[in-house]
């Protein structure tokens, strides 16, 4: 009673002391401020910790790229105001702005660009690799510059949209304080002293920013809500004007808020059967044992179990914007457990077998139970070991024969280079094939791209190299008074497509 | 130290066993019961659950309760009913492991170090600062980052964490009583180290050491549930702590799936607290009727007659300033309300010294309490007037007894160190009622208080004015109280036992004063004492009090002369055999004479 | 009492750097494949390896220690591995969230515990079993459901205060309040049901004291004498209890810390163990437990202030 008296006076008394704490100066839904609500904090702004997706807003507010994505899975100018390819897409022409300047007063250059390049191929970047190919720069004029590639690059130019092609003033590429301070053109600046690193950066519009089209408020807030309760709190508070939902479990409590939800299908979840050709555990190296693994899943219960229903079920791990994308192939493999268990009959595992696989406590327990249980009524009994903070350690050395995971799903020249060639990354046990290494040669060469880009899905998914359930909804979130156009490729729209409700 | 003495108050059982004792408590019980249902669940629960805990259902995710699933399925379809029997019995033996870790460490430690000292006393006390500075939580989550997620992995070191609580507890009191009598006659005996540790030590830290356990239980189920609750458990391991995670994940959409194994954690915490509580009232005594008097039933029960009267028409003189008329205190006990003074007279006429005479726990004190209002808790007046100046002091609330106090009523107190603040100077003490009651100002009060200080004889009034109570001897402690007692002037005096607890020499000197003072002030003196040859000394009236009755009154002469109850006679047959100042009567616990 | 200080800061010192030793070798020698964490999936395995050389993963574990101790003691804690930010400053940019939580709870948590205690004790009856109950569910009930309790209450439904964040002091004290408030409630509710608790049996105690009847007896109110010597001669044992709960509301925060999205040391902690950050775990361990020994020297020294046997000797 005399506590709850106590509560009331107090909340009275900070009331009164903070002049309605609530929707007041900074506050979102202000129309000069924007507040996002993100799920991970960026590393760093400096070039061995930039990162893209999750990180992407972070980044767009105070850097610009070369180029931009655009919602239909292209690219447009941004820095580079034109370019094209030579004869056999080995050389890239490219044209620069001039009228760019940095935030520390120096100006964009070819040189500067060629600077970054350079130094970002020979940063511990992760996305260091997608530059791997770059095998000399040269400027051919002030805002002019050449780049040539050792092969064909088919996902070059959408590089050069992400973090490989972000631009930091030449100035300061080599500055220690890189990681905390950006320097960059980008159309927000950084304000250091309001920031709380990991936590909550406070952008504030940069006046000389050379686009003002991307300039749609005064100030931009990104706060990180790494609980999604916290998220979905600071959304029912209305602490924030539009947020990125780390599930699709409370898409239904955000919707009843009046607030629109945006989707993009962008990663896939399924299981990677990295061993196909049996070295670590004989059974996966039969196809008939892959395939009866994806017939044991039922992926539209596992949809709706997992994701409220939120995405489409799926056999293929080819994005829909992707060309070798087959609407055929979604349902290559229903469910079927009686069918799953003659395939292992035939294989000669009718007696079921053991499959050890890597768990991370980051997407909980529910999958791993519900995929044991699955794969446990056909008679293969799925043991997950949790590896922790080494889960992705195990997974790539790998460990395991096999792994269930989380995936982006990128276009198609990409997506191979990702995890289908021989030496990609998650191709950790290089599997391989003649046929497939024609499919990938005519990808990246010759005319019949697109036909090729097809040939390699549908040799995947017969094959099994895969078992994906489905792809995921990735929501965006947004309040009344805010409206985006969404990215095909990324989580996030570009910080300029956020824009207040006409 | 507390816990030291209360150990050893608590060896010999009070009637019945503490199991009776334990259940007879409703709250207890209720505890118990749910403790021991828990117990069931875990060491039976498992055959009971309908399903396989960790078997899900994708067809079944978030059912609510009913049907096949009486408490519904969670995010994975599992069965609620079943995970909730299975983390009962995980949860609670991974919070005993911690609980086991730790008492082996603490307890084992804490006999050694407390036992043998030396080397080993040093470097495990240091061991132990070293635990409790680590942040639990922080080295959890290392401990985890580094080893991997295991709810067991994680007790254990939590054990260890909370192992000083045990190891100082056991250290204290072991090398407490590590010199006593018991264990140096073990020695002698020819009791080996360890017999002795494990047969006598054991029993003297066994209670504070089942009370600490069940809070340090419950402060395991709480860690735990706070780690699995930040995502940081095995997430294959259904234990409390991974379903609250699971339900607030589900918060908004099954808000009963956080029901249960947040109602499974506070009642447990809660009966183990109670528990607890209740434990540490049983075995260290702290349910005994609290500040009552020791008794006063334990002489024969006087029946209720007349007391002898000498010269009954010296009352009513008009002279009278206290005239207490069928006064009755009883204390409140479990029993119900014990009654301690059965209805008494007594006056005391201005200037008059007036002894109130009797042993240990015939109710004198009690009556002196009674008439200033304050008596201990649990205490009340049953019946009877106390007039004083007129005004009947009883009918009246505290504000009227609390403005009679003080400037109406003085009063000294029988044991000197106990009646003085220790935390603040002997002079501040004295200044404090000057200005309250008298409204004096800040320097009159302390020239006052000086004066006085001189005036009941000591030595240095300056110094003594600055000290604290721990720096000045009994004697002077009792000056500074009787100074105290007459600062505001009273009409009144009651002392009660004021040389009791003092050196013979300085009884006599205190005496001595105490009469000065009466005759200088011209006050009304009611004292209260169990020591005829005081009374000779000093009283003009003396009533004699047993049992809670006044047995015999008159004047001092005549009561010497002709005492006509039989009690009387046998208490100055004692002196005069004895000749001793105190009596024979006099207990020897002075602290708890006549409360 | 200077020299009481001097001692306990030595063999507080001591007690530190035999902390960050254990700490250092426990981390160390458990990590597993640091870089491969670091650089996450998509690294390849030279990047992996030249990350690791950067960091000095090759060298003996001796050899590392030293260096780090070395750097210690000139007050360079090292930089995280992944925001590579020197780890002093990550620390100390979130000990003023994380005390602010802490220290307003510890305040609020003493401020209701002493009315509560000493309400229960003086009064007894119904007072005393409703502050049992409240005491009773303020142990049992987890604290994170009460943060959310709170959240849906007084921030969502009734717009009172943030739901999450946290602004600072210098910022707009008005808003830091409103970020704080709840934070501090959650967190001070399992404090002031233990200290009120132990306030309530030391008032107790105090009350059945000699001394109490005495200074009434000479004329001083109930209240007079409650507030001003009964207080006072229960304040060393409250203050031992208030220790303790201090200690325990640094881990609570973690916990609140999370709820409400608060860039604290307990979100800090949760992030870097979360990454395997080891020199920003190294450096919270030092930090917490500097934190801890500074707070019960400053509880013994208080202690030995208010009691004037030890004062004056």
């Amino acid at each position: 009673m005399s506590q709850k008296r106590t509560l009331v006076v107090m909340a009275i008394a900070a009331l009164a002391l903070s002049g309605c704490a609530n929707g007041e100066s900074t506050a979102p839904g202000d129309s000069d401020t924007l507040t996002i609500g993100t799920i991970l904090p960026p590393t760093t702004f400096d070039l061995e910790g930039r990162e893209w997706g999750n990180a992407s807003p972070f980044y767009q507010a105070v850097y610009d790229t070369l180029l931009s994505a655009t919602p239909d899975g292209g690219v447009e100018p941004r820095l580079a105001t034109e370019w094209s390819y030579d004869g056999d897409e080995t050389l890239l022409t490219m044209e620069l702005r001039d009228d760019v300047t940095f935030s520390d007063g120096s100006e964009l250059t070819a040189q500067v660009v060629q600077d970054n390049l350079e130094a970002f191929q020979e940063s511990g970047a992760t996305a260091a690799v997608y530059l791997a190919g770059v095998t000399g720069i040269e400027t051919t004029g002030e805002h002019s510059l050449e780049i040539s590639l050792a092969e064909p690059d088919p996902a070059f130019l959408n590089y050069l949209a992400r973090d490989p092609g972000v631009i930091v003033s030449g100035e300061a590429l080599n500055d220690e304080s890189l990681a905390g301070e950006p320097v960059g053109s980008g159309p927000y600046l950084l304000d250091t002293s309001a920031t709380v690193t990991s936590t909550s950066y406070v952008y504030t519009r940069n006046p000389d920013h050379w686009d003002t089209e991307a300039q749609h408020y005064d100030e931009l807030t990104i706060n990180v809500y790494e609980e999604p309760t916290a998220a979905l709190n600071a959304i029912r508070a209305g602490e924030v004007d539009a947020a990125q939902l780390a599930s699709n479990d409370n898409r239904a409590e955000v919707e009843a808020e009046d607030w629109d939800i945006h989707t993009v299908e962008l990663d896939f979840q399924g299981l990677l059967l990295f061993d196909r050709a049996g070295d670590m555990n004989p059974a996966l190296g039969e196809t008939k044992v892959r395939q009866a693994i994806n017939h044991a899943i039922d992926r539209h219960a596992m949809l709706e179990a997992l994701q409220g229903g939120y995405g489409s079920v799926t056999s293929q791990v080819f994005p829909e914007h992707a060309m070798g994308f087959d609407p055929e192939l979604e349902e290559h493999y229903p469910y079927d457990p009686e069918k799953a268990r003659e395939l292992l009959e035939e294989a000669g595992y009718g007696e079921g077998f053991v499959l050890e696989m890597p768990m991370s406590g980051a997407l909980g327990s529910t999958p791993y139970t519900l995929l044991e249980q699955q794969l446990n009524d056909v008679g293969i009994v799925a043991e997950h070991t949790d590896s922790g903070n080494n889960f992705f350690a195990d997974m790539l050395a790998p460990k395991y024969p096999a792994a269930m995971m989380s995936l982006e799903q990128n276009p198609d020249w990409q997506l191979v280079q990702f995890m289908v060639a021989p030496q990609a990354q998650f191709n950790p046990l290089n599997s391989q094939s003649d046929e497939l290494d024609t499919m990938i040669e005519d990808l990246q060469y010759g005319d019949g791209q697109e036909q090729a880009a097809r040939d390699i899905n549908t040799y995947l998914v017969e094959e099994a190299w895969f078992a994906p359930f489905y792809r995921v909804d990735a929501a965006f979130a947004t309040s009344e008074g805010v409206q985006v156009d969404m990215l095909a490729t990324n989580a996030y729209p570009n910080v300029y497509d956020i824009r207040p409700q006409s | 130290m507390t816990q030291e003495t209360a150990a050893r108050r608590h060896a010999p059982g009070r009637g019945r066993g503490l199991p009776a004792r334990l259940l007879a408590n409703p709250a207890t019980a209720l505890s118990l019961a749910f403790l021991f249902l828990v117990t069931l669940v875990v060491f039976g629960g498992e055959p009971l659950a309908p399903r396989d805990p960790n078997h899900s259902s994708l067809h079944d995710i978030l059912v609510g309760p009913g049907g096949d699933y009486p408490l519904g399925t969670d995010g994975a379809g599992r069965d609620v009913l079943s995970r909730l029997l299975v983390a009962t019995r995980i949860s609670v033996l991974a919070a005993l492991l911690a609980l086991a870790v730790a008492l082996l460490l603490g307890v084992a430690g804490g006999m050694l170090a407390g036992y043998y000292g030396g080397w080993f006393d040093t470097v495990s006390t240091w061991l132990t600062s070293l635990v409790m500075s680590l942040p639990a939580i922080v080295v959890l989550l290392a401990a985890r980052a580094v080893l991997g997620p295991s709810v067991w992995l994680s007790m254990a070191i939590f054990g260890v964490i909370l192992s000083p609580v045990f190891f100082r507890l056991v250290y204290s009191l072991v090398s407490s009583v590590r010199e006593e009598l018991y264990v140096d006659a073990a020695r002698v005996s020819g009791l080996g180290d360890a017999r002795i540790l494990g047969r006598h030590i054991l029993a003297v830290v066994r209670a504070p050491i089942i009370i600490q356990a069940a809070i340090v239980t419950s402060t395991a189920i709480a860690i735990q549930s706070g780690l699995e609750f930040l995502g940081l458990g095995d997430p294959s391991v259904p234990t409390w702590g991974s379903m609250l995670n699971e339900g607030f994940a589900n918060i908004y959409r099954a808000p009963m799936l956080l029901l249960w194994p947040a109602v499974a954690i506070a009642l447990t915490s809660v009966a183990l607290a109670v528990l607890a509580n209740t434990l540490r009232d049983e075995l260290e005594g702290g349910a005994r009727p609290a500040g009552g008097p020791q008794t006063a039933e334990d002489g024969p029960r006087e029946t209720a007659h007349a007391p002898v009267r000498h010269r009954p028409e010296e009352t009513g003189t008009g002279r009278e300033l206290l005239s207490v008329r069928g006064l009755r205190v009883g204390y409140r006990t479990p029993a119900g309300v014990r009654e301690v003074v059965h209805g008494i007279d007594l006056s005391v006429d201005r200037g008059e010294v007036h002894g109130l005479v009797g042993e240990s726990g015939s109710g004198k004190t009690q009556t002196a309490f009674a008439v200033m209002g304050l008596l201990s808790r649990g205490g009340r007046v049953l019946a009877g007037s106390a007039v004083f100046e007129g005004n009947d002091l009883l009918a009246g609330g505290e504000a009227d007894r609390a403005r009679v106090r003080g400037r109406g009523i003085g009063y000294v107190p029988q044991e000197p160190m106990s009646n003085l603040d220790p935390s603040f100077t002997i002079g501040s003490q004295l200044v404090e009622p000057l200005r309250v009651c008298l409204g004096m100002d800040r320097r009159a009060a302390r020239a006052r208080a000086l004066g006085l200080l001189e005036r009941v004889g000591i030595p240095d009034p300056e110094r003594t004015f600055s000290a604290y109570p721990h720096q000045v001897s009994g004697g002077m402690a009792q000056r500074v109280l009787i100074a105290g007692a007459v600062s505001t002037e009273p009409a009144l005096l009651i002392a009660d036992e004021p040389t009791t607890a003092l050196d013979v020499t300085v009884q006599a000197e205190v005496l001595d004063l105490l009469r000065d003072l009466q005759q200088d002030l011209d006050m009304g003196v009611l004292l209260v004492t169990h020591n005829f040859g005081v009374v000779a000394d000093l009283c003009d009236r003396v009533s004699v009090m047993r049992s809670g009755h006044i047995v015999e009154s008159g004047p001092t002469r005549e009561i010497f002369r002709d005492a006509e109850h039989p009690y009387t006679q046998s208490l100055l047959d004692s002196i005069l055999d004895g000749g001793s100042a105190r009596g024979p009567l006099a207990p020897t616990d002075r602290k708890d004479v006549d409360r | 009492m200077f020299r009481f200080a001097l001692r306990r800061l030595i063999s507080g010192g001591a007690l530190l750097f035999l902390i960050t030793t254990v700490a250092y070798a426990l981390l160390y020698a458990g990590g597993g494949d640091i870089a491969r964490r670091i650089m996450g999936p998509n690294a390849t395995q030279e990047q992996v390896d030249r990350r690791a050389a950067e960091l000095g993963l090759d060298r003996p574990l001796w050899e590392q220690y030293r260096s780090w101790l070395g750097d210690a003691l000139t007050g360079d804690l090292g930089t995280s591995w992944f925001s590579r930010q020197p780890v002093l400053t990550e620390v100390t940019d979130r000990l003023a969230v994380t005390l602010s939580l802490v220290v307003g709870a510890t305040v609020l948590a003493t401020v209701l515990a002493v009315a509560l205690g000493v309400l229960a004790a003086v009064r007894r009856g119904w007072i005393d079993r409703s502050v049992q109950v409240i005491a009773l569910l303020g142990f049992a009930v987890p604290g994170f459901l009460i943060a959310l309790g709170l959240v849906l209450l007084l921030a969502i439904e009734l717009g009172w205060f943030r739901a999450t964040g946290y602004v600072p002091l210098a910022h707009s004290p008005g808003e830091w309040l409103a970020s704080v408030t709840l934070p501090v409630l959650a967190l001070s509710a399992s404090a002031v049901a233990a200290v009120a608790q132990q306030i309530r049996g030391s008032v107790i105690d105090a009350l059945d004291r000699d001394y109490v009847r005495t200074l009434r007896s000479r004329g001083l109110g109930f209240r007079q004498v409650v507030l001003k010597h009964v207080l006072r001669n229960s304040a060393g044992p409250a203050l031992a209890v208030l220790g303790v709960q201090f200690i325990g509301l640094l881990g609570g925060a973690v916990i609140v810390e999370q709820v409400f999205s608060i860039p604290g040391l307990g979100q800090l902690s949760v992030q870097a163990t979360g990454n395997g950050d080891i020199p920003l775990v190294l450096g919270l361990v030092l930090v917490t437990a500097a934190i801890v020994i500074a707070v019960n020297l400053l509880i013994d020294l208080c202690q030995a202030a208010l009691n004037p046997k030890v004062r004056l000797s």
